[in-house]
C-alpha cells in the first residue's frame, strides 16, 4: 500500500530524514520508534503533505501512485489521515462544521451524496459515544479549550468519521493518563482491518501494549537503523535506546536542531 | 502655507423646499457655516487614513432627484420605510399606526413639532469630530422622525433602506431622528444600498436619544456600489439605566466613513457597540467611534473586525472618554484585524482619555493574517484550500455576524460575505 524509498527531506536547509526506506501493506500495524529528534514527526508531517518539509530525494507512493505530486487535501482524499501530536484549535469553527465539511470533501471526492446536517449530527453523536466524548464538544469550536486527552480522542474520533487507508499516528499516547489511553487505543483497535494500514510513531512502548504492532522500526538520525517485530518494542524497553547504539548526545544534539 | 480645500460650490446650494418652515430655517443657518468649512486632508488627525479617499468634484454637489419611482421593492420582513435619495417614500413603506409610537417623515410634521426637532438636531452630535455632518444638516431634503412614548415597545424591527439612484452624479443627505421614551424598545435597521454608476456622495446623519430605562439597537447594513463615497455619522445619548446596542456591517467601497458617538450620560447606562468590516480590491472603510463616559457606574463594551484583502484599506480608531465624575466605570474595547494579503492595509487606534481613578478599562487591538497551521490542519482533513480559507476567515467574524439580532440582516451579511470570499479566494 504505502512505499518509501530513499527519502530524504529537510526543514530550513537542514536534513532531518535521511534516506528512509518502508514498505506497509493492507492490514499492517507498524510502529516507528525513536528517541525525540529523530525524525518521527518529521516523516508524518511529509507523509500527510505539510509544505514546510522540502523532499529533496527518494519518493512516496500510496498504492503505486506518487503521494509527492499530490497536495495535502488530495493525499487526505487518497485516504491519508494524520493524528497530530499537537492537535490545533480554531475558534469560531465548530468541531461538528470542520467534521462534516471534512467528510463531506471525501464523500464529493468518492462521488457519494453529501450528508445533510440531521444525518452527520446522528453519526458524529454515534462515534463521539465511541471515543467517550461528551456530544456538547460537538457544539465548541475545534479543540478550543479542550483538554489534551479530549483533543487526542478528537483525533480519533476524526479517524473513525473519514475511515482512511493510512492512518498515521503521532505520537497520539503523548500527554494521555491510563484511561484515555485505553480510550484511545480501543478507537484504534476499532480502526485495524484487512483493508487499512496504521502507522504509528511514538517514543515509548507503552501504547504498543494497547496496539499491538505487527513491525516495529527504530528510527535514528533520520535512518531506520533497525525493524523487527513486536519483542524490538519490549527489547527498547528494557535496555533504552543506547543498547542500539544511539547515543545520547546524537538525540540531545538533532532535539535543540 | 495652502489654504486647505472647502467644499466645490455646488454643494452649499440646498434643494427640495418642502420641509416645513422651521427645518428649511435650520438647513440654512448651518449653510452659512459651510462656506468656509475645511475639507479633511491627510493632516487633519480624525482623517489622516481617510482623507485621500475622499474625492467631492462639483458635479456631485447637487441633490439626486428625489422624484423617481424606486424599482426595487423592499424584500424584507416586518416593518420598513423606503428612502429614495433622501426622500422618504410613504408608497413602498409599511408601518404600524402603535400607540405610543409615532414614524414621520420630517416633511409631514406640523410647524410646532418641526420647531421642537429644529432645536434638537445636531444637538447629539460632536460636530468638531464630525465636520462633514455639517453638510448633511444644511443640505438634508426629508427625514425620518421616530418618536417612541414611555413604555411603547415597537414588536418587529423597523428596516429602513435607504438607496440611491446614481444615474448621474450628485449626492444626497439622509436623516434619521429617533426619540425613545422611557422604558421604551425599538430595533431599527438602517441599511444603505445603491443602483447606477455614476459618481455620488452619501453623507448621512443619525441621532438616537435614548431616555431612562429604555433600549434601542441600532443595525447598520452598508452596501453601496463601487460609485458611491459614504460619510456618515451617527449620535446617541442615553440616560440612565438604558441600553443601546449598534451591529455595524460594513463592505468597503471607494470611500466609506462611519462616526459613531455614544454619549453615557445618565448612571448604569451601558452600550455595546459591535462592527464587522470587509474590503477587498482597492476599497476603503474606516470606523471611527467614541464612547463618552460621562456619567458614574455605565459599561460599554466594544468588537470591531476588519478584514482587508486585496490592496484594500480599513481603518478603525476607537476613543473611550471616562469623565472625571465618572467613577465604577467598566469599559472594554477590543479590536482584531485580518489582512488576507500583503498588499492590504490596516490602521487601528485605541484611544483611551481617563480622568477618573477608580474604573475598570481594557482595550486591546490585533493584526495577523490566517494561520498557516490552521489552514494545515483543516486540509489534512480533506478540506479544499479554498473552503479551509474561508471557514478561518468566517471564525474571524462568525462571533460577531451570529449576535445580529434580526434574521434577515444576518442572511444578507452571510450573502454578500460569500460574493467577497468568490472574489478574494481562488477556487482551488
Amino acid at each position: 500500500m504505502l512505499s518509501i524509498k530513499n527519502l530524504h527531506a529537510s526543514v530550513e536547509g537542514k536534513e532531518i530524514l535521511k534516506g528512509i526506506n518502508l514498505d506497509v501493506k493492507a492490514g499492517e500495524v507498524h510502529a516507528i520508534m525513536g528517541p525525540n529528534g529523530s525524525g518521527k514527526s518529521t516523516l508524518s508531517q511529509v507523509l500527510a503533505g505539510n509544505e514546510a518539509f522540502d523532499v529533496t530525494d527518494g519518493s512516496i507512493t500510496l498504492n503505486g501512485e506518487n503521494l509527492l505530486e499530490l497536495e495535502t487535501e488530495e493525499r487526505a482524499r487518497e485516504g491519508i489521515f494524520l493524528a497530530f501530536q499537537y492537535p490545533v484549535e480554531i475558534p469560531g469553527v465548530s468541531n461538528l462544521q470542520f467534521l462534516r465539511t471534512a467528510v463531506n470533501a471525501m464523500r464529493t471526492h468518492k462521488g457519494e451524496e453529501e450528508m445533510n446536517a440531521a444525518e452527520f449530527m446522528k453519526l458524529a453523536k454515534e462515534v463521539s459515544k465511541q471515543v467517550d466524548l461528551d456530544p456538547s464538544f460537538l457544539k465548541r469550536g475545534v479543540n478550543e479549550g479542550f483538554s489534551g486527552g479530549e483533543k487526542k480522542r478528537n483525533e480519533i474520533m476524526q479517524a473513525l468519521l473519514l475511515q482512511p487507508q493510512l492512518a498515521i499516528l503521532d505520537e497520539t499516547d503523548s500527554g494521555l493518563d491510563i484511561d484515555a489511553l485505553k480510550v484511545v487505543s480501543d478507537g484504534v483497535n476499532a480502526l485495524r482491518s484487512d483493508d487499512r494500514a496504521i502507522l504509528m510513531v511514538t517514543h515509548y512502548q507503552r501504547l504498543l501494549n494497547h496496539i499491538v504492532p505487527d513491525y516495529v522500526h527504530v528510527l535514528a538520525g533520520g535512518k531506520i537503523i533497525k525493524s523487527g517485530g513486536r519483542e524490538l518494542a519490549l527489547e527498547l524497553e528494557e535496555k533504552g535506546y543506547g543498547w542500539l547504539g544511539i547515543k545520547d548526545e546524537d538525540a540531545a544534539t538533532d532535539a535543540a536542531n | 502655507m495652502k489654504a486647505a480645500p472647502t467644499l466645490p460650490a455646488a454643494f452649499l446650494h440646498p434643494a427640495g423646499q418642502s420641509l416645513p418652515q422651521p427645518l428649511l430655517e435650520l438647513r440654512k443657518q448651518r449653510g452659512t457655516a459651510l462656506v468656509d468649512m475645511p475639507l479633511p486632508t491627510r493632516k487633519t488627525e480624525n482623517w489622516k487614513y481617510s482623507s485621500k479617499y475622499l474625492k467631492l468634484t462639483d458635479d456631485m454637489g447637487i441633490s439626486l432627484p428625489a422624484d423617481e419611482k424606486t424599482g426595487s421593492s423592499l424584500a424584507v420582513p416586518g416593518y420598513k420605510v423606503a428612502f429614495l435619495n433622501g426622500v422618504m417614500l410613504p408608497e413602498a413603506s409599511e408601518y404600524p399606526d402603535l400607540e405610543g409610537i409615532r414614524i414621520q417623515s420630517f416633511g409631514d410634521l406640523d410647524d410646532d413639532e418641526a420647531a421642537r426637532l429644529a432645536e434638537r438636531l445636531d444637538s447629539n452630535l460632536d460636530g468638531k469630530a464630525v465636520q462633514l455632518a455639517q453638510l448633511n444638516s444644511a443640505r438634508f431634503e426629508d427625514g425620518l422622525f421616530i418618536s417612541l412614548a414611555p413604555e411603547a415597545v415597537l414588536d418587529q424591527p423597523l428596516h429602513i433602506v435607504h438607496e440611491v439612484t446614481a444615474d448621474a452624479s450628485g449626492s444626497a443627505f439622509p436623516r434619521i431622528y429617533v426619540d425613545a421614551g422611557r422604558h421604551s424598545q425599538l430595533t431599527l435597521v438602517e441599511e444603505y444600498i445603491s443602483s447606477g454608476t455614476a459618481a455620488v456622495l452619501v453623507n448621512t446623519v443619525t441621532e438616537v436619544e435614548v431616555a431612562e430605562g429604555a433600549s434601542v439597537t441600532s443595525i447598520r447594513l452598508n452596501m453601496e456600489g463601487e460609485n458611491v463615497q459614504h460619510v456618515g455619522a451617527t449620535g446617541v445619548r442615553q440616560q440612565r439605566s438604558s441600553r443601546f446596542e449598534s451591529h455595524t456591517v460594513g463592505f468597503g467601497g471607494p470611500l466609506r466613513r462611519h462616526d459613531l458617538q455614544v454619549r453615557l450620560e445618565g448612571e448604569g447606562a451601558e452600550c455595546k457597540l459591535n462592527g464587522v468590516v470587509v474590503t477587498q480590491g482597492k476599497q476603503h472603510y474606516d470606523n471611527h467611534t467614541t464612547i463618552e463616559h460621562i456619567a458614574a457606574h455605565c459599561n460599554s463594551e466594544e468588537t470591531y473586525r476588519n478584514i482587508a484583502a486585496d490592496q484594500s484599506h480599513a481603518v478603525f480608531n476607537g476613543r473611550i472618554h471616562i469623565h472625571q465624575d465618572a467613577q465604577k466605570s467598566n469599559a472594554d474595547m477590543n479590536n482584531k484585524n485580518l489582512l488576507l494579503s500583503n498588499g492590504a492595509e490596516i490602521d487601528t487606534k485605541p484611544e483611551l482619555e481617563i480622568y477618573a481613578d477608580d474604573v475598570k478599562c481594557a482595550h486591546g487591538a490585533t493584526i495577523g493574517q490566517l494561520d498557516e497551521t490552521s489552514v494545515f490542519y483543516l486540509v489534512s482533513r480533506g478540506i479544499g484550500r479554498r473552503q479551509a480559507n474561508v471557514l478561518l476567515t468566517m471564525a474571524f467574524i462568525n462571533e460577531l455576524v451570529d449576535q445580529i439580532p434580526v434574521e434577515s440582516v444576518r442572511e444578507t451579511a452571510h450573502t454578500r460575505l460569500n460574493q467577497f470570499f468568490d472574489q478574494t479566494f481562488e477556487e482551488a
